[in-house]
């Protein structure tokens, strides 16, 4: 049977194409022995439900952000700005990391194996307001932001001089619209252009976090596979992963730019006033997440990457 | 008594889970504070209320049906074999739901998720899943059992005045 | 793999006749696809109760609390006194009141279910005491209630425009024309359909008893008018989402109820608090299997194949259009509105650009008929709902309903698909 992969972006999103050239390398190198089907837009569901599909076997592969629910050390690759520029996100988040041999530790309890990562995009914030005084984080906005139901997102909104406001993503689109929040963070440009970009008029690319997504896969169903077969797919994964790394800059870029041409204003945010909200998120936001995860575990890793 | 049961606790459970959504629209838009996992936390009432709603349809028999067929018969006595027919097939399908009901109650248990920000179990909102659907099977049995006793003390020759009625 | 799905499909509409609760019958579709499509529960329950805790449906148990303490607190009884000066003398006008309700509801809730949780519960029985019989308002209140996908906001269309990549607020305005068609269908349908009910109306009065009447009414229904006035004022202020308006509503009916009104005593809010729960419950429990079962489709690519079987075999422009129409009414008659949206319309998307439809264009299109699949059986959660809170059987409430779709829904259907403007003339009039 043909290999279920889902993913969370709609039909011909970049994510979408790289996935199915992938797909098609593997297929093709392995003679057609593997095939793949192709469920975007969660169609078998938003990740978190789908990790655990993957875990159980229900689901063979997908490439999607890092469901913490079954393990709240997943949570150590969301902490905000531990990478503030791309080499240092390769460095954090790149293959042979401390934190990425984290990951892949904490993903195998699941039974599920890491194949590949896939660097999306730093985050940033989507206003609807203009924006009060961003380069400084202890400067109380008052502008109410719409966080995703994520606990580093919430924590991070407040110590950078926001309001933090969950909301379900099914009502933060109206939300922004009709003025219960001025704006939206936990994302970076791709997504606020595919979901917000009729309610963004200021995109700050504040580089709040660095947003990896990984090609997972269930172990069993990996290791039930010829070994041949395996090795061209784990091969094609590497490429998909190093290509990925050569081109997520440049998608980041056109991104801003689709925002932009779809009537954002862009504002910049000097090196200053990053390395600012930084030092500010660093300081109210990781001790907090690092107690939940376990100060003994976490910390050697967060500091093995940040040094 | 059963009846004063489910009407306290449906009742409880959508008070709470409106009070929770009120509280939150004046945190944030009053205190300008919004507490973080309120909405997370919405989510056990307000399933445990689903649930239990479906628990209280199975015990009161009505839960939804389009019994298309059931126009057509004319006598007493069919539409009460048609009756048993039909409680004796959704017997049969609650039962196997019910089995899967257990395999995700075990599931839950063993890999205990926790909600994203106040790392609450799920467990105690997946676990409703199989307590209700138990519940369903239960009170489909007792229906069941029911409906058999009536055909079975049915006299046919009241269905002539059944029609005429 | 077909052969399954249409053998589940069999399945769940034999269960279905034979009276086997609804919940069931879809589970009986699902036990069709494991032990014949050779489909896994494996993971199935854990993702069916994962959709359930949707915030998209949390607002419909406490519309349908709200509704239900309105009705019997005296809230709604104010309300529909003040509401009846204008129509209580025209034939039909109360029905024209609950179709226009629900376009209110419409215009603040995402959710096809809402007009029915809210206004089900009030109008209901006030239009059966004015002579209607308690099928036709159910299903009229019931069909209303898809307005709430067509007047924006609209869940399904922000489905679509993430899954399109069109301006969500165009695909809102899209449907915005087709939406409004139908609410003046519907009304002129029971204009006319009401002239066969005995109705009760009330004798012609001259303007000076009409304004006397009126501000007395008024006067008396001023509490019970700042229910809609938060409801609406707290939405479009930017102070509420529409869930949290659900949720004020009802805190804000329980003290009005018990100390304005008096209508509500602590039995009263038990009672409604057991009907709320029940037929939430009833409903939610149905969708839960109904989603799973859907999932199965999915995962076996059965909404892929409709889509090629149907397109396989012509390129003629009207034919096309007419086939869309028929293959989403299909579907909508198996799958929920945004599993329908997520499949098949990035599947129909290049087919539409080569006929020249134009994304905004296909999400009325697109918009109109998911809208619809929520009352056609046997996937039919707005319809089931009305039934469970209207307390008809839905044999009873299905004649009206279909009744009602064919001559005041389906020509909007046809209009939408083959007159662009009244999909497009919103939109491009604010800029899109
Ligand atoms: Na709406
Ligand atoms: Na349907």
């Amino acid at each position: 049977a043909n290999l279920k992969i889902s993913h969370v972006r709609p039909q011909g999103a970049q994510v979408d194409k790289d996935l199915r050239v992938f797909a098609e390398q593997v297929t093709q190198a392995t003679g057609g022995k593997l095939k793949f089907d192709l469920f975007p837009a969660n169609a078998l569901g938003d990740y978190t439900v789908v990790q655990e599909r993957i875990s159980v076997g229900a689901v063979d592969m997908a490439l999607q952000p890092v469901a913490t629910g079954v393990n709240k050390r997943l949570q150590i690759g969301a902490l905000p700005y531990l990478a503030t520029d791309w080499p240092s996100a390769k460095r954090v988040f790149g293959k042979g990391s401390p934190l990425r041999a984290a990951m892949e530790d904490l993903y195998a309890k699941q039974d599920i194996t890491v194949l590949a990562a896939y660097p999306v995009y730093f985050g940033g914030i989507s206003l609807n307001k203009p924006p009060v005084n961003p380069g400084d984080p202890d400067a109380k906005k008052g502008l109410k932001l719409r966080v995703p139901p994520i606990k580093s997102f919430q924590l991070l909104a407040d110590s950078i001089g926001y309001i933090g406001s969950p909301l379900p993503f099914s009502e933060a689109f109206t939300a922004v619209q009709t003025g219960v929040v001025d704006g939206v963070i936990g994302s970076g440009a791709e997504g606020y252009y595919a979901s917000f970009r009729d309610v963004t008029k200021y995109y700050l690319p504040m580089n709040t976090h660095f947003e990896v997504w990984y090609l997972l896969i269930n172990g069993e169903v990996l290791n039930d596979m010829d070994k041949a077969d395996r090795a061209k797919l784990e091969e094609a994964a590497a490429t998909f992963e190093t290509s990925r790394w050569a081109a997520a800059e440049a998608d980041q870029a056109g991104n801003e730019k689709k925002l932009q041409d779809a009537g954002a204003q862009l504002v910049p945010v000097s090196a200053e006033a990053l390395a600012a909200n930084a030092r500010n998120a660093r300081a109210q936001v990781w001790p907090e997440i690092i107690k939940d995860m376990g100060e003994a575990w976490a910390r050697p890793i967060v500091d093995s990457v940040t040094k | 008594m059963m009846d004063r049961l489910f009407k306290i606790v449906l009742t409880g459970l959508l008070l709470i889970v409106a009070f929770f959504q009120a509280v939150q629209v004046v945190t944030r838009y009053v205190l300008e504070i919004p507490m973080m996992g309120l909405e997370e936390m919405l989510i056990y009432p307000t399933l445990w209320l689903y649930v239990l709603g479906s628990v209280n349809a199975s015990r009161e028999d009505s839960q939804i049906r389009a019994n298309v067929l059931d126009v057509f018969l004319k006598t007493q006595r069919a539409r009460l074999k048609l009756a048993v027919t039909a409680e004796v097939i959704s017997l049969g399908i609650v039962a196997w739901l019910t089995w899967w009901g257990w395999d995700f109650f075990r599931y839950s248990l063993r890999v205990w998720k926790e909600s994203p920000t106040l790392y609450v179990p799920t467990f105690y909102s997946d676990c409703a899943v199989f307590i209700g659907l138990l519940l369903m099977t239960l009170w489909t049995v007792k229906s069941l059992i029911k409906h058999v006793r009536v055909l079975a003390a049915h006299n046919p020759s009241l269905d002539a005045e059944v029609n005429n009625g | 793999m077909v052969e399954s799905a249409l053998l589940a499909f069999g399945v769940l509409v034999v269960l279905l006749t034979l009276g086997v609760p609804l919940p069931y019958c879809f589970g009986g579709g699902i036990m069709v696809m494991v032990f014949v499509g050779g489909a896994t529960m494996k993971g199935a329950m854990l993702w069916g109760f994962g959709q359930l805790s949707s915030p998209v449906l949390l607002a419909i148990p406490l519309f349908v609390l709200a509704g239900t303490i309105m009705s019997s607190s005296g809230i709604a009884g104010a309300l529909l006194k003040f509401v009846d000066v204008f129509v209580s003398r025209i034939k039909g006008g109360l029905g024209v009141v609950a179709t226009v309700s629900c376009a209110i509801i419409g215009a603040i809730s995402g959710s096809g279910l809402t007009g029915i949780a809210a206004i089900g519960p009030i109008l209901i029985p006030e239009m059966e005491r004015k002579g209607y019989p308690r099928a036709y308002a159910t299903a009229l209140i019931a069909n209303s209630s898809i307005l709430g996908l067509l007047i924006p906001p609209s869940v399904t269309m922000i489905v679509y425009g993430w899954v399109t990549d069109t301006s969500i607020l165009a695909c809102f305005l899209a449907t915005l024309g087709p939406g409004l068609f139908i609410m003046a269908a519907f009304s002129a349908t029971n204009l006319v359909w009401a002239r066969k009910f005995p109705l009760v109306l009330d004798a012609p009065v001259s303007f000076g008893g009409f304004v006397s009447e009126a501000s007395s009414r008024a006067l008396i229904a001023v509490p019970a008018l700042v229910m809609p006035v938060l409801i609406l004022g707290g939405i479009y202020g930017g102070v509420m989402t529409p869930t949290e308006a659900a949720a004020v509503s009802v805190i804000y009916a329980l003290p009005v109820g018990f100390f304005i009104y008096r209508g509500l005593t602590m039995r009263a809010l038990f009672d409604a608090g057991k009907e709320a729960g029940t037929a939430v419950g009833a409903i939610m429990i149905m969708i839960l299997f109904s989603l799973i079962l859907s999932q199965m489709l999915v995962l076996q690519n059965a909404p892929q194949a409709l889509v090629d079987t149907i397109f396989g075999f012509t390129t003629d422009r009207t034919l096309l259009l007419i086939l869309v129409n028929v293959m989403l009414f299909l579907l909508g008659m198996v799958v929920n509105d945004i599993t329908a949206i997520i499949l098949v319309a990035p599947l129909l998307m290049p087919l539409m650009q080569a006929i020249d439809v134009s994304p905004v264009q296909f999400a009325a299109i697109i918009g109109v008929n998911t809208a619809m699949g929520g009352v056609t059986p046997p996937y039919a959660s707005i319809l089931y709902l009305g039934a469970r809170i209207g307390k008809v059987k839905v044999t009873q409430v299905i004649r009206p309903a279909m009744i009602l779709l064919v001559v005041g829904y389906l020509p909007v259907v046809f209009l939408t698909s083959f007159w662009p403007s009244l999909s497009l003339a919103i939109p491009t009039f604010f800029g899109y």
